[in-house]
Order: structure tokens, then sequence, then C-alpha cells
């Protein structure tokens, strides 16, 4: 079967079963391999992409369902050699960066909750990120790094 | 290793009628796939795949909700959607099922009906909050639109005839009808309840109550409706009551054996939940 979506604000077509999840799909035919597969079964957040604005575990979307949605990565936050966006500095700022294995899921969950809440605390942050497994930074820093892209450095 | 078969058919409806129609033609080969949260997990579960899959995503009438004296809700709204849509008192257990459960990136997937029908989970949180409240499941299938309670419902989801879906849930919200939801896991989110807990009380205008349900979850296979008694009569949030009816709740209990947790674990904290969900209760009153 073939799904048509919108993948990083270019219509794309995936020629491939329906149960075929989205994450195979980013990573083998469009090359993307920002999304990660960690877990595989929903549990890590690693694969996080954004469909309709929401972050869905890639690993876990049945690609059938992606038709006619549009499915953001990583990849499509900003271009190569152009500004990174302000979640993408923050984290570099704070030192929420380790080895970047769920960077990419962190990135498109804050990248998410900063588009749809105004003014982000810490509380807000750590919560949204429940489904973000990180194994090296703590998560302090990244909380940090969420709290001051929003703009409110002072509740870090 | 991605866990799922990847070569099952999918095929996507536009209509109720048509995904019934696909499901009744197909029988056995063939199931609903929702937000896919279970389905795609079907290989860690050791099960075989369906040899096709009928994705309800495009029917937009399985979206719909309504609010009122009784709450209806599509099938296909998301655990994110119910967080936001049913307001008041009666829903306030089934809403904080829905934001406790999982993850954001699940609970914005995941919806209503996959809860509900998804055979062999224990844990599943929604249920609990749906059975306390009195629920009932609005089905489709090959002999037209019918009705039955989800109590019934979920002690046959196993042998449910091919061709029938789920359209809708809807919850009785009557005047002086109050709820809450609480769970236990082992560490604080995202994971399946050791044991989860729906209470639902109706208060008169002295604020005593005059009939009440509760519901528990993930300690038998299939969450269920037990004695409520000992909650009636008493000003609601009584705490003495809510203790009682812990022990009447859980002494009823016949736990499962998993490597999660114990038996006997699940059913001792079944009546600190309870205290737990019934001490919520005055606040939600006093709002
Ligand atoms: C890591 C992880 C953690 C989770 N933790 C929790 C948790 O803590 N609490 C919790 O409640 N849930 C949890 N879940 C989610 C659980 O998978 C979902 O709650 C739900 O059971 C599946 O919903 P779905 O829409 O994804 O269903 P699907 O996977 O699409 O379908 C599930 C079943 O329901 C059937 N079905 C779907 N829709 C209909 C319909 N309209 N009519 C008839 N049958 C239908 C399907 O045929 C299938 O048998 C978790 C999931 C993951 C991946
Ligand atoms: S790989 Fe998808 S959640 Fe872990
Ligand atoms: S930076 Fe290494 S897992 Fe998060």
């Amino acid at each position: 079967m073939s799904y048509s979506f919108t993948l990083n604000g270019q219509t794309v077509e995936a020629t491939t079963p329906g149960l075929t999840p989205l994450l195979t799909v980013l990573r083998d035919q469009h090359g993307l391999q920002g999304a990660k597969l960690g877990c595989g079964e929903g549990r890590c957040g690693s694969c996080t992409v954004l469909v309709d604005d929401q972050p869905v575990a890639a690993c876990l979307f049945p690609v059938a369902n992606v038709a006619g949605r549009a499915v953001r990565t990583v990849e499509g936050l900003a271009a190569p050699g152009a500004p990174l966006t302000p979640v993408q500095d923050a984290l570099l700022d704070h030192g929420g960066v380790q080895c970047g294995a769920c960077i990419p899921g962190v990135v498109m969950t804050l990248t998410a909750l900063l588009e749809s809440e105004p003014a982000v605390d810490a509380a807000t942050a750590k919560e949204a990120l429940t489904g973000n497994i990180c194994r090296c930074t703590g998560y302090v820093k990244i909380v940090e790094a969420a709290v001051a892209a929003s703009g409110r450095g002072d509740q870090a | 290793m991605l866990t799922t078969v990847v070569s099952p058919d999918v095929r996507s409806p536009g209509s109720i009628d048509d995904a019934v129609r696909q499901l009744t033609d197909l029988g056995a080969d063939a199931m609903p796939l929702a937000g896919g949260t279970w389905i795609m997990r079907a290989g860690l579960r050791g099960e075989t795949p369906r040899r096709c899959y009928v994705s309800l995503d495009r029917i937009a009438e399985l979206r719909r909700y309504s609010v009122g004296d009784v709450v209806e809700l599509g099938a296909q709204l998301t655990h994110r959607d119910l967080t936001s849509i049913t307001t008041g008192p009666a829903a306030t257990a089934l809403r904080q099922a829905a934001a406790l459960s999982a993850f954001p990136q699940v609970r914005n997937v995941a919806t209503l009906a996959g809860n509900i029908a998804a055979t062999g989970f224990a844990a599943a949180d929604l249920v609990p909050a749906l059975l306390a409240g009195q629920a009932e499941v609005e089905l489709a299938g090959p002999e037209g639109p019918h009705r039955t309670t989800l109590a019934s419902y979920l002690t046959s989801r196993d042998q449910r005839p091919s061709g029938e879906l789920i359209t809708a849930v809807r919850l009785p919200a009557p005047p002086g009808r109050f709820s809450a939801f609480e769970r236990l896991t082992v560490r604080v989110g995202g994971e399946y309840a050791v044991a989860n807990v729906a209470v639902s009380v109706d208060v008169d205008a002295g604020g005593s109550v005059h009939d009440a349900r509760i519901a528990v979850g993930a300690v038998e296979p299939v969450a269920t409706l037990g004695p409520a008694r000992a909650l009636i009569g008493h000003p609601v949030g009584d705490d003495d009551a809510a203790q009682a009816a812990g022990e009447a709740v859980a002494a009823g209990l016949t736990p499962r054996e998993d490597p999660d947790a114990p038996g006997w674990y699940r059913v001792a904290v079944v009546p600190t939940l309870v205290r737990r969900a019934v001490a919520q209760l005055p606040q939600l009153i006093d709002h």
C-alpha cells in the first residue's frame, strides 16, 4: 500500500505495508536517522517525532495512520548551516547533551511543549519529558534548558 | 530490532458502515486498528498478528463527543483528548485516569476503545474509571447498532463477534455524582499500575452518600466492580467508611500473578488506594 503524508513540510509517499512502524519508514526510506530505535516498545522516547504537532513514539506508530497528516522530525527544525532553534541552542548552552542518543526525541518533545505552552516551568517540562529516557544527563540540565528556551530562565 | 511483524495488510475505511462490512467479510483474519499502541506490540507478547487490520483512523464520526447528563465519547478519542474534553465531577476519575496513564507520546495516540478492547490488558487505566461510572459501550456490527454495559462487554471481550466495533462510550453524569481515580506504580509515571482504583458516589443535598461504586483494575485479569456498600449513608470523604469499603473490595479479589508484582501485593494496596480516592471527593464538591 502507498501512504501520502507531509514530512518536514514536503509531501511524500511511503509504499510499504500499513503496519510498518513510522520509524522504519523515516530511517530506512527517507534516510532521516535523527529519531532512534531504542526500546522499540514505546517506553524510551528516543524515536519521538511529531504527528500533527503532537509527540508520538514512531516505533509504535503504524504508517497507515500517518496518511494525510504532518510529520516533523529533528531534521526539519533547522536546515544545515542555518541557526538552531531556541530549544536546540538552550540544550547546548546548558550542557544538556552528553552522548546525544536521546536528544532528537527530547528536542521534539520540548519543541511541541514550547509551541503549545507560552511559559514553561520546571514542573511542566518534567511532566512533558516523562516519556523520554536519558541515561547520561540526569535530566537537570535538560529541564533547565527547557525553561530557559521558553524565556523563563529565572525558574530553572 | 523492531518487534512487530510488518507484513499484515491495513485497510482504512472512511465510515463505520464500511469498517463493519470489511471486518465482517474478513472475519477472524482481521481486527480493528485504533492507535496501535497495543497491536504494534503483539510480537512482544508472543501473539501471531492478524492477516489484516482495519484502521479506524479516517472515520471522523468516531472522534465526536458531547457532554450533558450523559457524556458521550467517540471510540477514537485519545487519552489526551479525554484529559481536556470531559468536564464535570462525574468524569473526574476518567480525566485523572487518562492523565496518569503511560506517557505523553502514548497518550497522544492510544484511544478510548483501544483501552477497553485490548484483550489481555489487565492494567488499563480508563477501564475502572468507566466501570465505576456505570458506562455503557455503543457497538456497531453486522446486526446493526446496539448498546451494552461496559461490565458485560469486558467479561466477553475475548469472544466478541467478528465485524463488531465499539463506536462510542456513554458515561452517565447526573447531578450530585462525584468520582476520583488513584493508581499505584513502582516508579512515579509511565508504567502499568500495580493496582488502579476508581470510586464514584452519588451524594444527597446533605452531603451524605446514597449510592456508590468502586472499581479495581490491574489486580485480576479484567477490572471489576467491588462491594461499595460501606460508603453508603456516610458523609462523603469519610475515612473509616473508605477503609471498610477498601477492605471489603480487597477481600473479594483473586489476584493474578506476574513478574511485575506478586498477587498478594496487588491486593494489599487496594484499601489504601480506595481511601486516597475517597479522600479526594470532598474537594471536588467544594469546587
Ligand atoms: C509503553 C506503554 C505504556 C503504556 N502504559 C499504559 C498505562 O499505564 N495505562 C493504560 O491504560 N494504557 C497504557 N498503555 C497504552 C495501551 O496500549 C492503550 O491504553 C490501549 O490499550 C491501546 O489503545 P490503542 O488505541 O493504541 O489500541 P490498538 O493497539 O489500536 O488496539 C487495541 C485493541 O483494541 C481493539 N480495538 C481498538 N479500537 C476498537 C474499537 N473501536 N472497537 C473494537 N475494538 C477495538 C483492537 O482490535 C485491539 O485488539 C501503554 C502503552 C505503551 C506503549
Ligand atoms: S524506540 Fe520508540 S519509544 Fe523506545
Ligand atoms: S545524552 Fe545520552 S542518553 Fe541522553
